[in-house]
């Protein structure tokens, strides 16, 4: 029996990482330790100067302590610094993986404003929190219901539109979105 | 005399309202000449997408039945939960007003920003505010409204009327937005990539969001539960607009509101998907506001409160809901699916086929419901192809809501002596009497078809005859470079009667299956020789085949909105074939729009729910006969039909029908041909434009030929230079048309088989 629940959550997993590349986000797979999500983290966020970072409801915010050691993270952002920092880093509540989309709560201190205006987001999610569909998070019987509860956004790739002629990726929301999905 | 000027530039907000006709003509005209290009790239990429989409959506029929189950409830119950949504918001805290009309609505938007102040609204976009000219309104008070969606920013800069529900600048190419920035922004900037203006319009966008008093949005859907509302999109300008500004107000018609939350989940995936063809957007935000995060202040600025008031509109929906046509456009979850999977909309956009705010086969329907029935006159390019109707996530019978519509302005005509003497003449129901001539005409074509066999040489040289050729254009509006059918000398029914072969079967030697041909107006009248030509396949095929009378089926006048003369014609039909039902006969229909009748519009027509099933689930299209011969009785198609004794040819190009693919009664056709040993290269376009009597229509002729040029093109592309295909199709009109666009012979599958019989 736990074979194949195993089974069928590294096929959701899967799933989850196709469907969100071919949204035309990027995403890995790492291990549930400090070290290995502020590795990622680190690594996607470059040599930015500075790194808004949204605190963890769902999550164990000891996941977190290597990544939010590196000096350049900032918890409490003002304004100017929202709309002047180069990257966002904030937890999902929920993956899909037939889309790839990640359930961001935006009434969660700032991590409306974290995952929306800086032109890099990196978003992370625990595997356990992967659904199929996306009708899915709206059961009473997945994730606690919490679907049904918080003001949230699915967020399914970078900000894209069609507008001006051909598609153009990055447009007022993020231009890039990176999910670190925890194993 | 002065040199006569360049021919009048017409602008977009001029021809919105289409209560006077010829708005709607110059509307073609500028949209033909101007927009047509990128119209087509954007439509027919959303319309593939969208295909492919749906695809991935394993159980999309049962979620379209759900759908369209929740809406009808939702409408149904609609007072019940205005009341408990209203209830719902207060108790998050939020404001709700009610608007019984569109003014009601924008006064009170305004006041509220007044009482906040409020100098500079960000607003995402929302066709609902359009329709209530709410930015007119906002910007007469002194505030700056800044449409922040991208399309919504062209269309400002520009001050158009949208052209798409969903995509409302997509008339625009590339190009044409570069010249219209340069122009407006006397920039000199390099905007010549989709980037760099994509670049341009957010740095200016971003400065206003930052500073803004105040977020306006609309709401794809409001749960009456939670107070829920869930916002899709893929720019990130709604996420921003509901959330950075403290206050926040959001605007929707009355028909939005659905029961739960839970009830999101459906539409979630159905309405991206529909839309634009993507599994979702980037964004869709679900929220029951006021939001409790502190709302961003710009730098150097105090934190405000937030603030949050739903304000729904009703503007004529509570009278829609009272129509039993119109009540159906409000279970519309406006995807745009119709628009997109429309051939004339694709070639002409929302300008031309929409009004001053809802455009597509479902803005008629808005239009008159939301403003006046005459504003729907656009409603006449739906030609009820019949392609919208299996593309719809709510299952919305679009062509008949449009046929309602054009009844409904034929009966606004005022009566004539000589409109009420043609009408009783050639065989309009009272009711229709005072539709135009040229309806008239065209809804009664078994009459002309009747009078023109009878006296064949008469009237085919009187069509060569100059004034007859003008009285076809002047009174009846016939396009004078479309060449009229020539009436046969002898009927379908006449030459069935002198068929040798047509023994009545003995009863004991059949123990075949009997299959009733029914004897379409068309065919009978048009190209008795075709429907011979199936009669004998099938008989090869192995079936018994006898022949009905030829009735008018109701087809020609439902397409003209004469919907009482199609009801009388389809009741007499009915009753006629009862013989056949009752005697377990399966039905064969050679003209698809005929077929279509059976199998999808009869309902509307008769009443008797029993023999409406019966019908659409008796009735078949040759070819679908032919393959089931082929799959059941064991019949080798190669060897009954070679493809190498046709004389044309084993390269074809195949066009099925718009309503024989809308009734599933296409692929046969293709894989009979393709057993027979033939190459066969298909069309993949929604229909060729000519659609029975409209590309006759001497105003509607340079549009359908615009339409009809896909079609062509497809031809062109599926020929190498040395080796053409001969052209096949399964249609009247399809012929027609495929003929004034490539003058070459046009085909039907019967014949071919006929005349490769072994």
């Amino acid at each position: 029996m736990n074979f194949l629940a195993t089974q069928a959550a590294n096929d959701l997993l899967e799933q989850f990482v196709a469907s969100a590349r071919s949204a035309a986000a990027t995403a890995e797979i790492v291990d549930r330790s400090p070290q290995a999500i502020g590795d990622a983290i680190l690594a996607t966020a470059g040599d930015t100067a500075r790194i808004l970072f949204a605190p963890p409801q769902v999550l164990p915010a000891e996941l977190f302590t290597v990544f939010a050691a590196d000096p350049r993270v900032v918890t409490q952002p003002d304004s100017e610094q929202i709309v002047h920092s180069g990257v966002g880093v904030t937890e999902a509540f929920a993956g899909v993986a037939r889309t790839g989309s990640v359930c961001v709560d935006v009434d969660y201190q700032r991590t409306g404003f974290v995952s929306l205006l800086t032109p890099l987001h990196i978003a992370v999610l625990a595997s356990e929190y992967i659904v199929p569909q996306p009708r899915d998070v709206f059961r009473r019987d997945v994730l606690n219901g919490e679907g049904l509860t918080r003001n949230f956004v699915f967020i399914t790739g970078p900000s894209a539109t069609a507008d001006m002629g051909p598609l153009v990726r990055g447009v007022h929301g993020p231009h890039r979105l990176h999910v670190i999905v925890v194993r | 005399m002065a040199a006569k000027a360049h021919a009048v530039e017409i602008l977009p907000r001029q021809i919105a309202n289409k209560s006077n006709k010829q708005a709607l003509l110059d509307a073609i005209r500028m949209t033909l000449d101007v927009q047509s290009a990128a119209i087509r790239h954007n439509t027919q990429t959303f319309n593939r997408n969208r295909y492919a989409a749906v695809a991935q959506i394993s159980d999309y029929d049962q979620l379209k039945d759900r759908a369209r189950q929740i809406k009808e409830q939702a409408i149904a119950d609609s007072p019940k939960l205005l009341q408990q949504l209203e209830e719902s918001v207060h108790r998050n805290g939020g404001h709700f007003y009610l608007a019984p009309t569109g003014v009601d609505a924008n006064n009170y938007i305004r006041d509220v920003l007044v009482k906040h102040e409020a100098r500079l609204v960000v607003k995402g976009k929302s066709i609902t505010s359009e329709e209530t000219h709410l930015n007119h309104v906002l910007e007469s008070a002194g505030i700056t409204v800044a449409e922040t969606d991208l399309a919504e920013f062209i269309l400002q800069v520009a001050d158009e009327q949208p052209s798409h529900i969903i995509a409302p600048a997509l008339h625009y190419s590339r190009e044409r937005i570069t010249a219209l920035f340069k122009r407006k922004f006397e920039t000199d900037l390099p905007l010549d990539t989709g980037e760099e203006l994509t670049r341009f319009a957010r740095e200016k966008l971003r400065e206003q969001f930052i500073a803004a008093d105040a977020g306006i949005t609309g709401a794809n859907l409001i749960a009456a539960d939670s107070g829920s509302i869930m916002l899709v999109e893929s720019e990130g300008n709604i996420r921003m607009t509901s959330t950075l500004p403290p206050l926040h107000i959001a605007i929707a018609g009355i028909e939005k509101v659905i029961p739960s939350r839970e009830l999101f989940g459906t539409f979630l995936e159905l309405l991206p998907a529909s839309a634009t063809g993507q599994p979702i957007t980037s964004y869709v935000s679900i929220l029951h506001p006021p939001i409790t995060a502190p709302s961003f202040a710009a730098p150097g600025k105090a934190e405000k409160p937030r603030e949050f008031h739903l304000v729904l509109i009703d503007n004529g929906r509570s009278r829609m809901r009272e129509d039993p046509v119109l009540r159906e456009a409000l279970y519309c979850i406006r995807c745009s699916a119709c628009l997109n999977s429309c051939a004339n909309f694709e070639t002409v956009g929302g300008h031309a086929f929409g009004g001053q705010t809802y455009s597509g086969g479902i803005g008629g329907p808005w239009e008159a419901g939301t403003g006046s029935l005459m504003n729907a006159r656009f409603a006449e390019l739906c030609t009820a192809c019949s392609r919208c109707v299996n593309q719809c996530p709510v299952r919305i019978d679009i062509p008949w809501l449009n046929e309602n519509l054009r009844q409904r302005m034929n009966q606004a005509q005022p009566a004539s002596l000589m409109k009420s003497a043609f009408g009783a003449l050639t065989g309009s129901a009272p009711e229709d009497r005072t539709a135009p001539l040229q309806k008239q005409f065209f809804g009664n074509y078994h009459t002309f078809g009747k009078w023109g066999t009878r006296t064949a040489g008469l009237a085919n040289s009187s069509l060569d005859w100059s004034p007859a050729h003008s009285m076809m254009e002047n009174v009846f509006g016939v396009d004078p470079r479309r060449e009229l059918p020539k009436f046969p000398e002898q009927t379908w029914e006449d030459l069935y009667r002198e068929e040798p072969a047509n023994e009545p079967a003995a009863a004991s030697r059949s123990d075949r299956p009997v299959l009733a041909m029914f004897a379409d107006v068309f065919t009978n009248f048009g190209s008795p020789e075709r429907g011979m030509a199936a009669i004998r396949v099938l008989r090869r095929c192995g079936y018994e085949v006898e022949l009905t009378p030829s009735l008018p089926d109701g087809r020609a006048a439902l397409s003209q909105g004469m919907i009482d003369t199609a009801r009388q014609q389809a009741r007499t039909m009915v009753e006629r074939l009862h013989p056949y039902i009752e005697a377990g006969r399966t039905l064969v229909v050679v003209e698809p729009s005929v077929l279509a009748m059976f199998r999808l519009d009869l309902r509307h027509l008769i009443e008797d729910r029993t023999v409406v099933e019966k019908l659409a689930r008796i009735s078949f299209e040759p070819l679908q006969l032919v393959w089931r011969a082929a799959q059941q009785f064991g019949l080798d198609l190669r060897a009954t039909f070679p493809a190498d004794r046709w004389k044309h040819g084993t390269r074809l190009f195949y066009h099925s029908h718009c309503q024989q693919r809308t009734c599933n009664a296409a692929s046969e056709t293709i894989g009979v041909l393709r057993a027979c040993g033939f190459d066969v290269a298909t069309s993949s376009v929604e229909c060729c434009g000519m659609a029975g009597s409209f590309g006759y229509k001497r105003e509607y002729y340079e549009l359908s030929m615009a339409v009809g040029e896909d079609l062509f093109a497809q031809v062109r592309q599926a020929e190498d230079r040395h080796q053409p295909r001969a052209l096949v199709a399964s249609g009247i009109s399809c012929h027609e048309q495929l003929w004034a666009g490539l003058k070459r012979a046009v085909h039907h599958p019967v014949e071919i088989l006929n005349s490769i019989v072994r």
